[in-house]
């Protein structure tokens, strides 16, 4: 069985080198030198190392607070490289909020294809309300360590300190391991995510919306993004705000932070960035995804029956090579699938 | 929590049937597949059998319930008879015997009541309605009780919750039958059991919970939820608490109250967590947790007022003839018994922390923490945690004793200490806690605070010079640092504890900014910590531009000068520039850091970054940032010898006059040498701290004043568009000082060249240590004076109510003031700004004053920078 996976793994080990290597050259600052015969076994070993913690997640199994922490150091030193706006090349599959819905990311990854094959961009809310907020989370970031170039996580406005305190993933940390520390690890994580992506020019993705501080997509460039998400401010806007008809121009948001922005607003951010439309997450939308604006902006969601009660579908979008799209609607995971849950209570007690 | 059921799905496979009739030829027809209910008749008092098709809902089947004794039920799935109004004999066919048996029952039933009706003419009761009564618990039955507990609506459930409860041996009885069937392995008869446990579960009354919770029953009930018939496999519950599960008694308990407690809690905990996860709703949860809550009060209360036992648990934590593995159950006990004290009353919570402490449990933690063993030194770490999250001042007491000390000491060194593959975050954590600005108080205050700083900043930045590469190599290869150090590896310390130590001290220029700059200013703690630049790990190199970032956010101009005096900002830019061309997380903190001096028009910075670096960042003018610092270095230099509104100004400044010359005149005093450390930064400094106070009451940013600054633009950017609203008036007034303050000032000019040669003028600042406390206290007390100011304030603070967008709004205001003011100079900029600067942060002064006045301790030398709710992780302390 094992013998049988060897050359796959083999080939994933040159694969993953080729592309290190790759990175090193295409910005030509001579670092390859540095990557002698030991850094090359040492990355093999990793990646097994990896490969066996993302079965194990696969299984909904989260990891044990020592493996947290070594992915996240690695996973610090691979997003510190990425850009406030992150390019993406196509094809790619663009996936919406999941909010810690484990099985039903698996069945997304069923009707989109696994990760190596399929090159994903993940749009933000991996965590809180679901019931699976630490494996999630943790599989998608294994993912994104062991294919850097496949994977794409961006930020939502759930990947913060203050937000995950309320809405379940400090809980389930806690509740998980007995403390906060995998909390503490996973929100430090967050502060390095990318904030958008920039999918071959011409596709502008983000979690929320845009800002009235960002008119063009170098305005993002200058924001320092390893901070708590701020409570206003165009980091803010970005992570937060939402499309809306009625709305012309900018409008104060019922949410609290952000604003709503209207068609006139996405018009001209597109027309002055030669962008062809915006796609972004955020909202719940029942039949997974949804245009406004007359095609110029998509809310796609990938949370199918939202909270295990919203009785919505969910929607990933899919685009080739040469951009053209194709929605895939999918519904929540039936039932016999879902495990019960990993989580097995310490096993002595003394109170 | 929980998905919310399909209604009754069970139900539906139960009364799933296929409709048979037996045709001329003998043999069975099929009629069609559908579900089966027995239900009143149309306009008529008489119940029938219905089967209603399942794909299209046409009626397969209506047959009148007939009184006679035509029915047979064959093999435990078929019902068939004789139907005397048609002359057919009809058969239904169930798929589950279970369905087949319950509407047996109900034929049987209905036949039955036909005879009573006849006898008394009480009409039958609809099986849909309000259940009369439960049938005794057997076997038989349980198909009847399922379908009583599935069915009933909402009414039906308090009717039925009643009905379980008036009932005293129906528990008794199901587990009796469960029992049975298990030993049997009647699979049906489990799953039938396991879905009315689940149906009694659901309906969430906390007077069931409290009979199956106990201790007669809950392990059996946890068996019968075993078996699920949606879940494959059975699953093993009671092996686990059986096998697995170990009750540890550091300290025998005797009180069997107590006892059945902690189990009863470890096992409703058992139910939430594993057993019934997937089918609670957020109700039940709440109730199951309020369960394990009051209990966990109850244990917790009874054993903290049992003198005898708590200080048994200490004499046997400080003996040292406690063995090992003893002295360790001991700890984790405490930190279980600590950790479930929250389920006390806050009242009691503290009063117990403070017995504890009485007890000695910080000299209990303090020889914890110097243990091998890791794992117990983090559950050390724990326990002051706890006590932090409840009251830090608790603790902070501690350290007013010599005994703190060395804890303090501990905690410091456990920072820097590799823990392996363990998590050790909670030291940083503990001492951010212990540091905090916002809730220092008291005596304690400046003792904490004097030990950290005396005895161990030094240490956390030697760490860091000991971890970065020596200055001579970076010098010698130039701009080939970046590019060659990038696989460098240096042993010792891991990068994670760096980037902690680095963590730490962002956060002590924000909640200490006069006491850490003082070793600032005095021993080059900054280019200490920029060697971190060196280092190959970019969020390392990230960090240290953070620092610097938090630095300037102080607006503190000796600081500004040092910078420029030390050539400090060098490293930064080299990083930056070989960096090149790459879009990262590095590139944009650079960038974010020039466009914060631009924006704060930091004109000495601006000046020095230009002049000293320009040929190094000329290639990088294609980003916008960095050609507009450059257009704004011109604009700078430029603006020095305009001057086109002076008369507006001159009509405006006579109303300031006198308080102006009031201050103008303190000024000169105080800041007779150029070089004097204390000038005017102080009240500069609080502006930072007025930002976050007024952000709409919600927290800042966690540690970043900044937040607010990024939305501020002058007249460089056009695209930030706000939804309208007035300028504040203020900017007017403050516009008039400055211009007032220029004119009359006619200083010689103090425009030279900033010192880019590294000139140490360490004698100076050495010998001015306490003069600059002295100096700062006097600016202090004299910047709330000008009677000026309060009218200013008293626009802020309305200003403040506007909501959200008003703090920043108030913001661009100030900067766009600033901006025109510096356009029309006449005379240097960098002397300038200086005035400027101090202005306007007289009156940020005065806004703190208004806005939050319980942070202001005049004459003090220290004040919070941060808001007291703008730290998340006081947020966390909270929960």
């Amino acid at each position: 069985m094992l013998l049988g996976f060897e050359p796959g793994v083999y080939l994933w080990r040159i694969i993953w080198k080729i592309k290190r290597r790759g990175i090193g050259e295409g910005e030509g600052e001579g670092e390859g030198e540095g990557e002698g015969e030991g850094e090359g076994e040492g990355i093999a070993e990793m990646s097994s190392e990896l490969d066996r913690q993302i079965e194990q997640l696969k299984r909904c199994e989260a990891l044990k607070e020592s493996e947290v922490k070594a992915l996240c150091l690695k996973a610090m030193e691979i997003l510190v490289e990425e850009s406030n706006v992150q390019r993406v090349d196509a094809p790619v599959t663009i996936c919406g909020d999941i909010h810690g819905q484990f099985y039903d990311m698996k069945e997304l990854f069923k009707v989109g294809g696994d990760c190596p094959n399929t090159n994903y961009l993940f749009l933000g809310d991996f965590v809180d309300r679901g019931f699976y907020s630490v494996e999630t989370f943790l599989l998608l970031l294994a993912l994104k360590v062991r294919y850097p170039d496949r994977i794409t996580l961006i930020r939502g406005n759930h990947e913060s300190r203050q937000i995950t305190q309320v809405y379940g993933f400090y809980d389930e940390c806690l509740r998980k391991y007995g403390s906060v520390n995998v909390w503490r690890y996973c929100t430090d994580i967050f502060d390095y995510l990318s904030l958008s992506a920039l999918i071959e020019n011409k596709i502008f993705s983000v979690h929320g919306g845009l800002s009235p501080a960002i008119s063009t997509l170098d305005q993002i460039r200058t924001i320092d993004r390893k901070q708590e998400v701020p409570h206003d401010g165009a980091m803010c806007d970005l992570l937060w705000s939402d499309p809306e008809d009625i709305v012309d121009g900018w409008g104060l948001s019922p949410r609290g932070a952000g604003f709503l922005f209207g068609g006139s607003v996405v018009s001209s951010f597109n027309h002055s960035n030669n962008i062809d439309y915006i796609c972004r997450a955020h909202q719940l939308v029942m039949e997974g995804y949804k245009w406004m604006f007359n095609n110029q902006i998509v809310t796609v969601w990938s949370a199918p029956n939202y909270c295990y009660r919203c009785g919505n579908v969910a929607a990933i979008l899919e685009l080739d090579g040469n951009l053209n799209k194709q929605f895939r609607v999918f519904e929540a995971a039936p039932q016999e699938s879902r495990g019960t849950p990993a989580k097995k209570p310490a096993p002595d007690y003394f109170l | 929590m929980g998905a919310p059921e399909k209604p009754h799905p069970n139900t539906n496979s139960m009364q799933r049937v296929k409709v048979y009739r037996l045709n001329d030829d003998g043999k069975w027809d099929d009629q069609g597949t559908g579900h089966v209910s027995v239900d009143y008749l149309e306009r008529s008092e008489e119940l029938g059998l219905f089967v209603y098709d399942e794909d299209d809902n046409e009626t397969i089947l209506l047959h009148r319930i007939n009184s006679d004794d035509i029915y047979r039920k064959q093999e435990d799935t078929i019902i068939s008879w004789r139907d005397p109004e048609y002359a057919t004999e009809l058969a239904l066919s169930f798929q589950e015997p279970s369905g087949c048996s319950y509407i047996w029952d109900h034929i049987c039933n209905v036949q039955r009541n036909i005879h009573f009706n006849t006898l008394n003419s009480e009409p039958f009761h609809n099986v849909n309605s309000e259940p009369r009564e439960l049938p005794a618990v057997e076997l038989s039955t349980l198909p009847l009780i399922l379908k009583t507990v599935v069915d009933s609506g909402f009414a039906d459930q308090l009717r039925l919750t009643e009905l379980i409860l008036s009932d005293q041996e129906f528990f008794r009885k199901l587990m009796e039958v469960f029992k049975m069937c298990e030993d049997l392995e009647n699979i049906d008869g489990l799953h039938m059991i396991f879905k009315i446990i689940k149906g009694i579960v659901l309906l969430n009354s906390p007077a069931i919970f409290e009979r199956i919770f106990s201790d007669d029953y809950i392990v059996d009930i946890i068996g019968a939820l075993e078996y699920d018939p949606e879940v494959p496999r059975v699953q093993h519950h009671r092996k686990f608490l059986k096998e697995h599960v170990v009750f540890k008694e550091a300290i025998p308990i005797k009180d069997p109250v107590v006892l059945s407690k902690i189990h009863q809690t470890y096992r409703v905990g058992f139910l939430k967590d594993v057993v019934l996860a997937r089918i609670l709703d957020e109700g039940i949860g709440a109730n199951l947790n309020s369960i394990i809550h009051s209990n966990n009060a109850y244990v917790v209360s009874l054993l903290k007022d049992d003198s005898t036992f708590i200080q048994e648990l200490f004499a046997r934590l400080k003996s040292p003839t406690t063995s090992q593995e003893s002295q360790k159950n001991l700890v984790y006990f405490l930190h279980e018994f600590c950790s479930l004290s929250k389920s006390l009353q806050m009242v009691q919570q503290l009063r117990l922390f403070r017995d504890l402490m009485n007890e000695g449990i910080f000299d209990v933690v303090t020889n914890v923490l110097q243990s091998q063993d890791k794992k117990l030194v983090l559950t050390g770490t724990d326990i002051l945690i706890l006590f932090l999250n409840q009251d830090p001042n608790l603790l902070r007491s501690y350290f007013v004793r010599q005994e703190g000390f060395a804890l303090l000491g501990l905690l410091v060194k456990g920072m820097l200490t590799d823990f392996g593959e363990n998590m050790h975050c909670q030291f940083l954590e503990i001492l951010r806690n212990l540091l905090d600005s916002c809730t220092l108080s008291g005596p304690q205050r400046d003792t904490i605070i004097d030990i950290f700083f005396e005895r161990h900043l030094g240490q956390l930045i030697e760490v860091i010079t000991a971890a970065c590469p020596s200055e001579n190599t970076a010098d010698a290869s130039g701009k080939l640092i970046g590019a060659g150090q990038r696989f460098q590896r240096h042993s010792g310390t891991k990068p994670e504890i760096l980037s902690n130590i680095c963590e730490l001290l962002c956060f002590c220029v924000l909640h200490h900014p006069y006491r850490i700059k003082c070793n600032f200013l005095l021993n080059n703690v900054i280019e200490k910590i920029l060697l971190l630049t060196r280092r190959a790990e970019r969020y390392l190199v990230v960090g240290a531009v953070r620092f610097v970032r938090t630095i300037l956010s102080r607006h503190d101009e000796h600081l500004i000068n040092y910078f420029i005096r030390n050539n400090v900002l060098k490293p930064i830019i080299d990083a930056f520039v070989s960096n090149g061309n790459r879009y990262n997380l590095l590139h944009s903190a650079v960038l974010e850091l020039f466009e914060f001096i631009r924006k704060e028009n930091l004109k000495l910075l601006l000046k020095y970054i230009v002049d000293s670096f320009w040929d190094q960042l000329v290639k990088f003018e294609y980003l916008a940032s960095i050609h507009s610092l450059k257009v704004k270095y011109e604009q700078c230099l430029d603006n020095g010898g305009t001057k086109d509104s002076t008369n507006v100004v001159d009509l405006r400044r006579r109303n300031d006059e006198r308080a102006l010359e009031r201050e103008e005149e303190r000024y000169f005093n105080e800041d007779s040498d150029e070089e004097d450390v204390a000038s005017a930064s102080v009240p500069r400094s609080q502006k930072g701290h007025q930002q976050p106070n007024l952000s709409n009451g919600v927290a800042a940013s966690y540690s970043h004043p900044r937040s607010l600054v990024d939305y501020e633009d002058d007249e460089d950017d056009e695209d930030y568009k706000p939804p309208p609203r007035k300028q504040p008036e203020a900017s007017e007034e403050d516009d008039g000082i400055m211009e007032s303050l220029r004119v009359k000032r006619k200083l010689p000019s103090k425009d030279k060249e900033p010192e880019l040669v590294k000139k140490q003028k360490l004698s100076k600042n050495a010998k001015s240590k306490d003069s600059v406390f002295a100096a700062l206290c006097s600016t202090l007390s004299q910047a709330v004076l000008p009677s000026k100011k309060t009218s200013i304030s008293i626009h802020t603070n309305a200003r403040t109510v506007e909501g959200r967008m008003g703090s920043s709004e108030d913001n661009q205001g100030d900067v766009q003031n600033i901006s025109r003011s510096s356009s029309n100079n006449s005379s240097i900029a960098a002397e300038d700004n200086h005035v400027e600067k101090e202005a306007e942060s007289s009156r940020s002064f005065s806004d703190c004053l208004q806005a939050k006045s319980e942070n202001i301790q005049l004459g003090g030398e220290e004040r919070p920078l941060v808001a007291p709710t703008s730290s998340p992780e006081m947020a966390v302390n909270g929960s």
